[in-house]
């Protein structure tokens, strides 16, 4: 089927850069499903956070503003009464996307009633662990001591009622980075000082993140491409921090090495906004692109858009952090 | 239909359950022709049936010991088309790495299955339905799961010989939390955790309890697993239509005590059988594969004296 990236990139070893921005375009323009939204695959039901990326990836470009007026309407008629986003429209809780739909709906349309309300659930919204009770309970039991994290530094988790995680807790400093200070509910200002300082207390040893098990048994956890790229562009205002300089060091090493499209993509993404480019990255995307046409992931799409757009984004990642309207 | 058909049975109901053990030496060996000749045996029929492989991908691994060798999901894949499966898919969603695409490039999935495309689903990203858990042993009662997993007629659980730090060990049975879609859970899909990690592997099989176990034990992990242990040969592959049954064998032949596994003890009481007398043997005796795998100081109460 023509929609299918597989199909159009399978059949070349390797495309140029400036072809799988074509195709990355043209894929999240034909995706979109009747209801204003994206689906993580193609002909799937709508989902939330590949409606929020292909908005985030298609602002700025010309010829997309119907494509991002129904992305946005979807994306409003998703959200809960309490604010929040699910995962899917109509399920039922708000869950870890209400960041990244914030997120989208701020930069299509800056300040407005549903980012605010977005970002009040997500400040009234903790993790499960870190509370007095949990840590005395937590204290007392004998499985306790296995991990090394400080639980009192909550950030955000996935789902109500889980732990906090790197990956949701810099969505969500993305998002509070992104909305100047003034439009922040109360609270904001501590829940961005504890998510921040969570995030440095789960980085593993010697720089890097994984998805939030710095060391287990005493033991390293592995660092890994995504949550790296994530938690360093929510900490991009302390770039000059020893940890940073670290953790970009470790993505540069392994930079060479990535095998994924969508994390290749990420990974530069969060390169380029530390001053660091990589100029062998379009060269490696095309092949990486080539083999399995992103496996037709919306999401892997838009990131690759980004990637490949820099000086086109609404300065997402770049911006100047904690302006003010 | 594995979900639809599948119901919950006491075990002492249940007839005993059949398990072989396959000597491998490596991945190059004709395996195949080791699963065909082996399903067969079982009488575990694929004709005409759409078959979902359910491997255990979890991250990209250059040591080639996390995940399931794709020698074997390929071989999975062709012995069930052999034997006249109407379609045969590989299907995961790994727990706590986002990206599937570097994971399944990392191993070469593509060298033993071919074009990705229609023959792999990323399972943390499938259309999902919410379906109503067929246990309370967890606080759950209700998960999503993905249309491709309920819609399969047979699902296959391909896990690796593992031990875990959490649970003591990893095997077809804890295989399926990779079918919990991380859309709707994270990565990792913590809420399992919160439930109980012993308590979501039983609601969760016995909701969609695999069809059909194929466990790689070729090489398997010792220690600190399932993610930071050492590799262990072991040489064989284990395989059944009871997956309580193939992991509690998996066990033994680590030298471990299936009984004293939290999950699986459980399992015993509704999904299959842990019992070694309500087990009937094929191919080779545990003692012939039998490898003592290291287990963390808090799980030496596992061990078999």
């Amino acid at each position: 089927m023509l929609e299918s990236l597989a199909v159009e990139a399978g059949s070349s070893e390797s495309l140029l850069a400036a072809e799988v921005k074509g195709l990355c375009r043209q894929f999240l323009l034909r995706t979109q499903n009747d209801d204003g939204g994206w689906p993580y695959l193609p002909a799937l039901q709508s989902a939330v956070e590949p409606t929020s990326w292909a908005l985030i990836a298609l602002t700025n470009h010309p010829d997309t503003f119907e494509a991002a007026h129904r992305g946005l309407a979807a994306l409003g008629a998703a959200q809960l009464p309490d604010g929040s986003w699910p995962p899917r429209p109509g399920h039922r809780l708000g869950c870890w996307a209400t960041a990244l739909a914030s997120l989208a709906i701020f930069l299509q349309e800056g300040d407005c009633e549903p980012v605010r309300k977005g970002l009040s659930w997500l400040c009234d919204s903790w993790p499960a662990e870190g509370g007095a009770w949990w840590r005395v309970r937590n204290w007392l039991r004998p499985t306790a001591k296995v991990t090394r994290q400080d639980s009192s530094l909550r950030g955000w988790s996935w789902t109500p009622g889980a732990a906090s995680w790197v990956e949701p807790t810099a969505y969500c400093l993305l998002l509070l980075n992104m909305v100047p200070s003034n439009l922040h509910p109360a609270g904001a200002a501590r829940r961005r000082r504890l998510g921040e300082a969570m995030l440095y207390d789960r980085m593993c040893p010697g720089g890097g993140w994984n998805s939030g098990n710095p060391q287990v048994y005493g033991v390293a956890g592995e660092r890994r491409v995504g949550p790296t790229a994530w938690a360093l562009l929510a900490l991009k205002e302390y770039a000059a921090r020893t940890e940073n300089q670290r953790s970009l060091d470790w993505l540069e090493e392994i930079y060479a090495k990535i095998s994924g499209p969508a994390s290749l993509a990420l990974a530069n993404i969060c390169l380029e906004a530390y001053g660091r480019p990589q100029p062998e990255f379009e060269a490696r995307l095309g092949p990486l692109y080539a083999a399995n046409g992103l496996l037709q992931n919306v999401p892997a799409a838009a990131l690759s858009l980004i990637a490949l757009t820099p000086h086109d984004q609404p300065s997402t990642f770049h911006s100047p952090r904690r302006s003010s309207a | 239909m594995s979900y639809a058909n599948n119901q919950i049975m006491p075990s002492f109901q249940r007839p005993p359950s059949r398990v072989a053990i396959r000597r491998a030496a490596g991945y190059s060996d004709d395996l195949a022709a080791l699963i065909q000749e082996t399903a067969s045996e079982l009488g575990f029929h694929v004709q005409g049936k759409s078959v979902l492989l359910k491997p255990n991908f979890v991250e990209p691994d250059p040591r080639g010991i996390v995940n399931t060798n794709p020698a074997v999901v390929g071989a999975a894949r062709e012995a069930f088309l052999r034997l006249g499966a109407r379609s045969v898919v590989v299907g995961e969603g790994p727990g706590h790495e986002r990206d599937t695409e570097g994971i399944v490039e990392t191993i070469r999935l593509r060298d033993h299955i071919g074009k990705l495309a229609g023959k792999f689903v990323d399972l943390n990203l499938d259309d999902v339905a919410l379906t109503s858990l067929r246990t309370r042993a967890s606080r759950l009662k209700e998960l999503y799961f993905p249309r491709t997993v309920l819609g399969a007629d047979l699902v296959v659980s391909m896990p690796k010989l593992k031990t875990h730090h959490w649970v003591g060990a990893t095997l077809s049975l804890k295989n399926m939390f990779g079918i919990v879609p991380g859309s709707c859970y994270g990565w990792p899909k913590n809420a399992l955790h919160w439930a109980g990690i012993s308590q979501s592997v039983l609601d969760i099989n016995s909701t969609v309890r695999p069809d059909f176990a194929i466990v790689d034990g070729i090489v398997g992990m010792e220690g600190n697993g399932p993610i930071q242990g050492t590799a262990k040969f072991c040489g064989a592959l284990v395989m059944g239509d009871d997956p309580v049954a193939v992991d509690a064998t998996c066990v033994r032949i680590m030298g471990l005590a299936p009984e004293r596994i939290d999950y699986l003890a459980k399992a015993g009481s509704v999904l299959g059988h842990v019992s070694e007398r309500q087990v009937l043997q094929a191919g080779e005796p545990i003692g012939s594969v039998r490898t003592s795998f290291e287990v963390l100081p808090q799980f030496d109460r596992l061990k078999v004296a």
